[in-house]
């Protein structure tokens, strides 16, 4: 793929300084910084600068087309004379500079405006009691303020294909596209995978792919939001609702681990879309395919909505008596001979009172969220190294980011916001990437393709790369020798020439000693993703990795994000075998995943409880935990679907999803963010923490919690990490956790 | 009569398309006396002259000379817009069909003067032939030591030049969108100064970037060999020199004429042998984005571009077309009009959707479907175009329907009362014959 950095949407033109200029707007003197565009600037003084096709985030190179941004421009010469520009200018373009005077609401640009709402208009098929788009679409807007109150134009309009299919999620209306270029520009700037372009000329030009093939895309939602009319339309939601009779309701993707914030459109009790809600910590306002898309399952007619038993090798619907007096019986005769597992797709609140069921009232510490290989101890292999677990910076910081070097990752499918974070750090801020992973990945969009540097080694030699770049930086003299923990690793990693590491992992010694020079940067920051993590020497490798980035001082740049929704939050609940609440020690330790589902397949575990996991499909070891699956004389699972893994249970409890519930969850970033219940599908499903407090309450423990909020101030008292934390602290845009004595990685990079 | 050949002195050389024929009649000779002069001096050169850009805008040359860095740090790219695309103008065609070692010799001058090291001449894609000539004349110009390494032994001035043939969009004469397809981009215009950095500092790959017309580097080249006084001696006050006129239309012998600047517009009708076919209708003097001048109005002009713009029209790139009382003025709008809205890159609204309508109107009317009130909407939808749109082509396209209509707005209303050409049936261009009946219908039904 090209170098994007050098094409027509140049994204540096005029870059806004820190210098403050003096400007007018509307008569009001105003101070703004230097090189902003007048929309903005028009918007600190509360004057709205209408327009289509300009947008903050994307950039400024094929903007300033549709013209409905016009305004006047003078500029004060040094002799205090006003020199008016001949042509009205496009304020969304136009660089604000010292003593420029801008008029928004002349005669003139009254006239202008109404000029390109009638040309918009023209060709514009006015289907508006149909479209999507009616009722929050800018056209409409603009025209109700701006536009001409009747039409000139007799002759024919455009006719083109309405349903144009782009993809399978995205349908193209071409008779109302008015080629504004944001849904162009935003594969380019942000997604990057450039499918979308213009064909044709004039009149007829149209947006489209090349040579028409589908619109491959793992961000092509986006495109639908960024729309200012309903041409971009998403297959799923097209034609269901009226954008005034939906319902809104403030959520949390639960999709993978990224934490983006969403909102949930629905009508009774049917999600029909989901839209991205502005974080600017997290998604900024991006989602990925799998989030706009993926929340289908929650209104699916396949959803268990009453709890299931077994019998004869049938399925049984049974009432929630039936079911909860068979569950307190088999964990009554099991006695300590149980085991809980899973807790990674919950909410916070669901992984609290699922552990304190399993240590207060069962007294079993025989507990685990973890489905991948690495089941150690909780401190290793990062905590140890690094100061923290999963990762270091936030996502936003990641965009300050000199280096970053994406390691064994498929990032843009395994951390698609994450991943937007790093293209934007390398498209908007010059950052440089470099992209180390053992295989080449043909994809639409990903981190291989704009990379400084892609290091392809052979499949398990990621010791042998990290030794060898750590070589180059002592050799290069990169990083000082002096420090004795410095001499020592220089030592130690003296025999990893760039001869030996290349014949060992197959790069290039000039592509190693390239990648060794821009790790020599501070800030830098590396992303390790599941190749790294599944991999059998993980704890090696995190050692290398901590020696690599310890000698070039960016020790608190390492990022390691857990893929799972919530596989967090799970952690920092404490359903873990040796850890509790807030990483507190339990008093006694109990068996990992691996060895539950051991102890299950010898027997050793009579009851084991799976909660929203689904082992035969998603452990590192299917083969090993469909052996323990059959063998387990007892299994009750919480799920919303009749998986591979619930098929194999004795009884199945249905639960709420994110839609029907309230809680928490804490992202790869360690950020806590609330998210609402937004209906109740059937009054028969029930949150995971309330199946889990009314067992404990029947075993003989307290009176159960009421709500979500009653379960985080519990949190609050046990988890020490959480103990500052109120829900009301964390806000719209969420709080991260920290560990005692953290360093705060902004200031880090904003010191150097 | 001032015809003076000096850039084509020797256009009928036989021969001359090979560089020792070239040489032996003076070309390359600026580029030797280039070379021996300081870069500076050749810029002041330049500006002694008065040179103007001769693509139609009329910039003073040398401020763009002037402009790029005073050294090579990074890359600096001479551009020569070929993509002669305005209807009536053919002057850079035959410059390079039979000149193009003239040409060649003033990129290499320019590419000395602005520490540039890559040229590129962007041709339009339907001159293959003076394409061809263009590529001998380079190859030519490699062999001979005027292109290459250490050009003329001067060391350190390295030049290499290239061609880039366009596809055939007229946008892509506009310089900004010249550069978007020079670079593989889409032949969409660029972002324009104070919006973006001027071209001399952000042109082509994020360089610095001289671009200019083929007929303003063969004059530098005639200006460095000949010296900057005798043509500054040539013209008016304010635009020197000559101008090369692509004369065509209703005219018994259209050709290209070099004229000295000012002559009188009417003299070179006469030189050109007189109109044809009838007696002067109108005259449109700079290609056709610029405003139609009737004959009455014809006898003050002057060819030169203060002149020319204090009697409502334009120099621009020297498309000079002449039409007889047998042209039909609306007609000649309409199909105007359908080459803006058919040249149109779509990028911006007033000219993507403004062009298409201004055609549309001008359909109807000439197929008998004008109604009361249409010239004004003309001129509105014109005016809601012109100046509005994001590069140079929009105004292009409003132009010349206003002063058509300014002009000869009577022929207008006829053509919408009558519904039928006031030139009659020897109408040039010939009326359609077959009148749309629905739209017959609609205008009776609108009244």
């Amino acid at each position: 793929m090209s170098d994007n950095r050098l094409t027509q949407t140049d994204v540096s033109l005029n870059k806004p300084v820190a210098d403050l200029v003096n400007v007018k707007i509307n008569g009001v003197d105003v101070k703004v910084p230097k090189g902003e565009n007048l929309i903005e600037s028009a918007r600190r003084i509360g004057v709205d600068v209408p327009y289509f096709c300009y947008h903050p985030r994307l950039s400024k190179g094929d903007a300033a087309n549709c013209r409905m941004c016009l305004v006047e421009v003078a500029m004060t010469g040094p002799d205090g004379s006003v020199r008016k520009m001949p042509k009205p200018q496009a304020a969304c373009t136009m660089p604000a500079a010292e003593g420029m005077v801008v008029e928004t609401e002349t005669p003139a640009i009254v006239k202008d405006r109404r000029g390109i709402l009638e040309f918009l208009l023209i060709n514009h098929p006015l289907d508006c009691p149909v479209c999507d788009r009616g009722g929050e679409c800018p056209l409409q807007n603009n025209t109700l303020f701006y536009g001409p109150p009747t039409s000139r134009y007799i002759e024919e309009k455009r006719h083109l294909p309405k349903a144009y299919p782009l993809s399978d999620h995205v349908v193209f209306d071409r008779e109302r596209c008015i080629h504004c270029a944001r849904c162009t520009r935003f594969t380019e700037d942000i997604s990057g995978d450039s499918q979308l372009g213009f064909l044709k000329r004039g009149a007829d030009m149209e947006v489209g792919t090349f040579a028409r093939t589908e619109y491959h895309s793992k961000f092509s939602g986006n495109v639908i939001e960024l729309c200012p009319v309903g041409a971009l339309l998403s297959r799923n939601y097209r034609f269901k609702a009226r954008p005034w009779d939906l319902m809104t309701q403030r959520s949390i993707c639960s999709v993978c681990s990224n934490g983006c914030n969403l909102k949930l459109d629905y009508r009774v009790e049917q999600i029909q879309r989901v839209n991205a809600r502005l974080n600017e910590d997290v998604n900024e306002e991006w989602t990925c395919d799998r989030g706009k898309f993926g929340h289908d399952y929650v209104s699916s007619p396949d959803r268990l909505r009453t709890p299931l038993i077994k019998r004869d090798n049938s399925w049984h619907p049974i009432s929630w008596t039936e079911a909860y007096d068979t569950l307190v019986g088999k964990l009554q005769a099991a006695g300590s001979r149980v085991a809980g597992i899973g807790g990674a797709k919950g909410s916070n609140e669901d992984a609290f009172v699922f552990q304190k069921l399993f240590r207060e009232v069962l007294k079993s510490g025989n507990l685990d969220h973890r489905l991948g290989r690495y089941q150690g101890p909780s401190s290793a292999p990062l905590l140890d190294y690094f100061g923290h677990n999963g990762m270091g910076n936030s996502i936003a910081e990641l965009e300050k980011m000199k280096t970053i070097l994406v390691l064994g990752s498929d990032l843009s499918s395994e951390q698609p916001i994450i991943f937007l974070r790093a293209r934007k750090a390398w498209r908007f801020n010059g950052a440089n990437v470099i992209n180390a992973l053992d295989r080449k990945i043909e994809d639409t969009t990903n981190t291989g393709d704009f990379a400084s540097v892609n290091l392809i080694y052979k499949p398990g030699t990621e010791i042998a790369l990290l030794s060898g770049l750590l070589h180059i930086l002592f050799a290069k003299k990169l990083v000082g020798s002096d420090s004795p923990a410095n001499i020592a690793l220089e030592k130690s990693f003296a025999s990893w020439t760039p001869e030996k590491t290349s014949a060992e992992t197959g790069v290039s010694a000039a592509d190693l000693e390239k990648a060794a020079y821009l790790l020599a940067v501070s800030p830098a920051a590396v992303i390790a993703g599941s190749t790294i993590t599944n991999h059998p020497d993980y704890v090696d490798i995190a050692a290398v990795l901590g020696g690599l980035m310890s000698v070039t001082g960016n020790e608190s740049n390492v990022n390691v994000p857990v893929t799972e929704c919530n596989a967090q939050g799970a952690a920092d609940m404490g359903v873990l075998p040796d850890s509790g609440p807030g990483y507190t020690v339990p008093a006694t330790k109990g068996l990992n995943t691996g060895e539950i589902l051991a102890a299950a397949e010898s027997g050793k575990i009579e009851a084991l409880w799976i909660v929203g996991a689904d082992l035969a499909k998603d452990y590192f070891d299917p083969e090993a935990a469909k052996r323990a699956l059959e063998n387990c004389p007892f299994i009750v699972i919480n799920e919303m679907f009749l998986t591979e893994t619930a098929s194999m249970a004795d009884l199945i409890l249905p639960i709420a999803s994110v839609a029907e519930k309230d809680g928490t969850y804490t992202s790869c970033e360690r950020r806590i963010q609330r998210f609402y219940r937004a209906f109740e599908l059937s009054d028969n499903i029930k949150p995971d923490w309330l199946i889990f407090s009314e067992i404990a309450e029947k075993l003989g423990a307290d009176a159960p919690y009421f709500s979500a909020r009653d379960i985080w101030r519990d949190i609050m008292a046990a988890a020490p990490t959480h103990s500052a934390i109120s829900l009301k602290s964390l806000g719209e845009a969420g709080i991260r956790w920290q560990y005692p004595g953290e360093l705060n990685a902004v200031d880090t990079a904003d010191a150097v | 009569m001032a015809i003076l050949n000096l850039l084509f002195a020797t256009r009928n050389v036989p021969g001359i398309e090979n560089i020792d024929v070239a040489e032996a009649h003076g070309i390359y000779k600026g580029v030797r006396k280039a070379v021996t002069m300081e870069r500076q001096a050749v810029i002041d050169e330049i500006k002694a002259s008065g040179l103007r850009g001769r693509g139609g805008a009329g910039f003073p040359t040398w401020i763009k000379w002037n402009g790029l860095p005073k050294n090579y740090t990074a890359p600096h790219y001479v551009i020569c817009n070929a993509d002669e695309g305005e209807p009536g103008t053919y002057k850079d065609r035959e410059l390079m069909l039979k000149q193009a070692h003239t040409l060649v010799e003033g990129m290499i001058i320019a590419g000395y003067a602005t520490y540039s090291k890559v040229g590129y001449i962007y041709i339009r894609g339907e001159y293959v032939e003076p394409a061809w000539q263009v590529r001998k004349a380079i190859d030519q110009a490699y062999k001979a030591g005027y292109l290459g390494k250490n050009i003329l032994g001067v060391d350190g001035f390295d030049f290499d030049l290239h061609i880039h043939m366009g596809a055939g969009s007229y946008e892509c004469g506009e310089e900004s969108a010249l550069m978007s397809s020079l670079m593989g981009e889409r032949g969409n215009p660029r972002l324009k100064f104070p919006h973006a950095p001027l071209p001399t500092v952000e042109g082509v790959w994020k360089s610095p970037t001289l671009i200019n017309n083929v007929e303003t580097y063969c004059a530098a080249g005639w200006i460095i060999a000949n010296g900057s006084e005798n043509y500054a001696k040539l013209g008016t006050e304010r635009s020197k020199g000559t101008k090369i006129i692509s004369v065509s239309g209703h005219i018994r012998r259209p050709a290209n004429y070099e004229v000295e600047m000012g002559t009188p517009l009417l003299d070179l009708i006469t030189e050109a042998g007189g109109v044809i076919g009838g007696g002067l209708k109108a005259v449109v003097p700079g290609g056709s984005s610029v405003q139609i001048v009737p004959a009455d109005r014809l006898g003050p002009i002057n060819l030169d571009y203060e002149s020319c713009g204090a009697n409502g029209t334009l120099l621009g790139s020297g498309g000079f077309m002449v039409f007889n009382d047998r042209t039909d003025i609306v007609l000649l709008m309409k199909r105007t009009s359908e080459f803006y809205a058919h040249e149109s890159c779509g990028k911006c609204t007033p000219c993507r959707e403004g062009t298409r309508w201004l055609f549309k109107i001008l359909d109807r009317i000439t197929s008998g479907g004008g109604r009361d009130g249409d010239i004004e909407l003309l001129l509105n939808v014109c005016s809601n175009i012109d100046g509005r749109s994001y590069c140079g082509l929009g105004d292009a396209a409003a132009w010349p329907i206003v002063g058509a209509i300014k002009a000869f707005r009577p022929e207008f209303e006829y053509w919408i009362k009558y519904k039928k050409s006031p030139v009659g049936a020897s109408a040039l261009p010939p009326s359609p014959e077959v009148v749309n009946p629905l739209l017959l219908q609609a205008a009776a039904a609108h009244g």
